[in-house]
């Protein structure tokens, strides 16, 4: 892969204080992209920033709680007040609360619902319209392995990521010529937000073991592993790639 | 023999949608190795890749006759030492439906599609696995994953193409090498292209199916090759055992 694969472009990356996000938010500026950082965590985005800024990068830390509309359209127009155009939206922030369905209380369905599915869909309608007007756009949205396949105790999680593919889909066919819409199916990724799962647990080291034995490549995924695809994506080595899910996760939605 | 230098092998290299993954590799650095049953024009790509300074051999070989194929693998092997990827990119297409598709084309479509990959890879993922690891790209189609009318054999070989290299993915994983199939829909040169070129409009078959996507043109062999480059580059380290359409966003939409 060459360098400078975003040179001249803008990207919004929601979630980008930790892990994944901001994983993602370095290679993008690497490869010349300008970023808006978007989290609810402010000294995790801020120092996003400075990473990339140390690194001679250019970006901006944007406040937003994606579950919220109205902070949806406001990031939106302070990528464009900011940097004057969008050409990359990339929604990674997500919350993952476990429970069966009958244990799913209300509260627990509307807040994952909101933050992993309506957020992207108010994003996406904030900034399509951006992306119509200037030179097009790449969307990437972040589902999950458990988007199309089923694990106990997932029940909102489930629900809104396979949601997500479909309002990707939808995307794709309804905007094609100029803006593309794909999906990354992350598997278990060896992030802060993972690690905090796991600690909690009686036996942490155990189920890391069984966890690492059933992924084909026998690992954790790691944040510059989804990054990586997500440049991918973002950039114009996928350009007639529109509507797709592709997991990330070590071949794990192969064997399953 | 150089041990710094990737080697890569291409089958169905010298013509359509393996030239240009040929000839993505062989401008990256990489040595590559055209794989075809058509000696005259794989000796004619292998020799303006030499002429341009660029690294490639030739091997002669039908695919469908696992003495050649096994042959093919252990003369690459004692020329160059190693093997990083192998490209399944040999394939043919014929026009006729359920009951109208004779033994003759159903035979001949599985053999070249189905088993000529299965066969590469039974050959190709030991030495892949023996050099250290490394990635097989499968060549499949669109048509892996929905249908169209008068393409019985072709849909059936490229379905049977995705599952044969989850299970590939799956059981090598533990020995280093990654599988992933790579879904084009009608690209400006593959095997469309010939097949649009024999009928009595052309330009007409092409404009048509470009109207029917939603990116409203069809696919580039340069694009193709991009995504074969990426899954084979170490930014799809953890990605294995996934299908990458590149259709323009075809198989998200229905056709009403």
């Amino acid at each position: 892969m060459t360098a400078g694969q975003l040179a001249g472009k803008v990207a919004l990356i929601t979630g980008s204080a930790s892990g994944q996000g901001r994983a993602a938010a370095q290679l993008f500026a690497e490869h010349g992209a300008a970023i808006l950082v978007v989290d609810v965590n402010d000294d995790g985005m801020h120092e996003t920033v400075a990473c990339i800024e140390g690194a001679g990068g250019r970006a901006i830390a944007w406040h937003a709680d994606v579950s919220q509309r109205a902070d949806c359209d406001a990031m939106v127009a302070a990528a464009i007040e900011a940097f004057g155009r969008l050409d990359v939206l990339y929604n990674n922030a997500a919350i993952q609360m476990s429970g069966r369905v009958v244990e799913t209380t209300e509260e627990m369905w509307d807040v994952t619902i909101a933050t992993n599915l309506s957020a992207i869909f108010w994003a996406c309608r904030a900034a399509i319209p951006h992306m119509l007007a200037g030179d097009g756009g790449s969307i990437v949205n972040t589902s999950s392995t458990l988007g199309q396949q089923g694990s106990e105790g997932y029940a909102a999680y489930g629900a809104a990521k396979a949601g997500l593919i479909a309002l990707t889909r939808q995307i794709a066919v309804e905007y094609g010529p100029k803006v593309r819409a794909n999906v990354i199916a992350p598997g278990s990724i060896d992030t802060p937000r993972f690690r905090k799962v796991t600690d909690g647990m009686d036996d942490a080291e155990g189920f890391l073991a069984m966890l690492q034995r059933t992924i084909p490549l026998r690992r954790l995924g790691l944040a510059d592993d989804v990054a990586q695809l997500a440049l991918f994506l973002a950039s114009d080595a996928s350009a007639y790639t529109s509507g797709a899910v592709i997991p990330c996760d070590g071949g794990l939605a192969a064997f399953r | 023999m150089s041990t710094d230098r990737r080697v890569v092998l291409v089958t169905g290299g010298a013509s359509g949608l393996g030239e240009a993954i040929v000839s993505r590799f062989a401008s990256n650095g990489d040595h590559v190795v055209v794989a075809d049953v058509d000696e005259y024009r794989a000796r004619q790509v292998v020799d303006n890749l030499v002429a341009a300074r660029l690294r490639a051999d030739l091997a002669t070989v039908d695919v469908t006759a696992e003495g050649e194929v096994a042959a093919m693998v252990d003369s690459l092997l004692e020329r160059h030492g190693r093997l990083d990827a192998l490209v399944c990119s040999a394939a043919i297409e014929t026009r006729s439906s359920v009951v109208d598709c004779t033994d003759e084309d159903w035979q001949r479509v599985l053999d070249v599609n189905v088993k000529g990959p299965f066969l590469c890879c039974k050959h190709g993922i030991p030495a892949i696995a023996r050099s250290g690891g490394g990635a097989v790209v499968l060549l499949g189609s669109v048509l892996g994953a929905i249908g169209s009318p008068g393409y019985a054999a072709y849909c059936a070989s490229k379905g049977a193409l995705v599952n044969l290299g989850k299970q590939a993915a799956i059981e090598h994983a533990p020995d280093g090498v990654r599988v992933n199939i790579v879904s084009p829909s009608a690209t400006d040169s593959g095997l469309f292209a010939r097949v649009a070129a024999q009928s009595d409009d052309p330009d007409g078959m092409m404009q048509m199916v470009a109207r029917n996507t939603p990116m409203q043109r069809l696919g580039t062999a340069a694009e193709v090759a991009a995504t074969v480059e990426f899954l084979c580059s170490d930014g799809a380290a953890f990605i294995s055992g996934t299908v990458i359409p590149l259709d323009g966003g075809m198989a998200a939409r229905r056709i009403v």
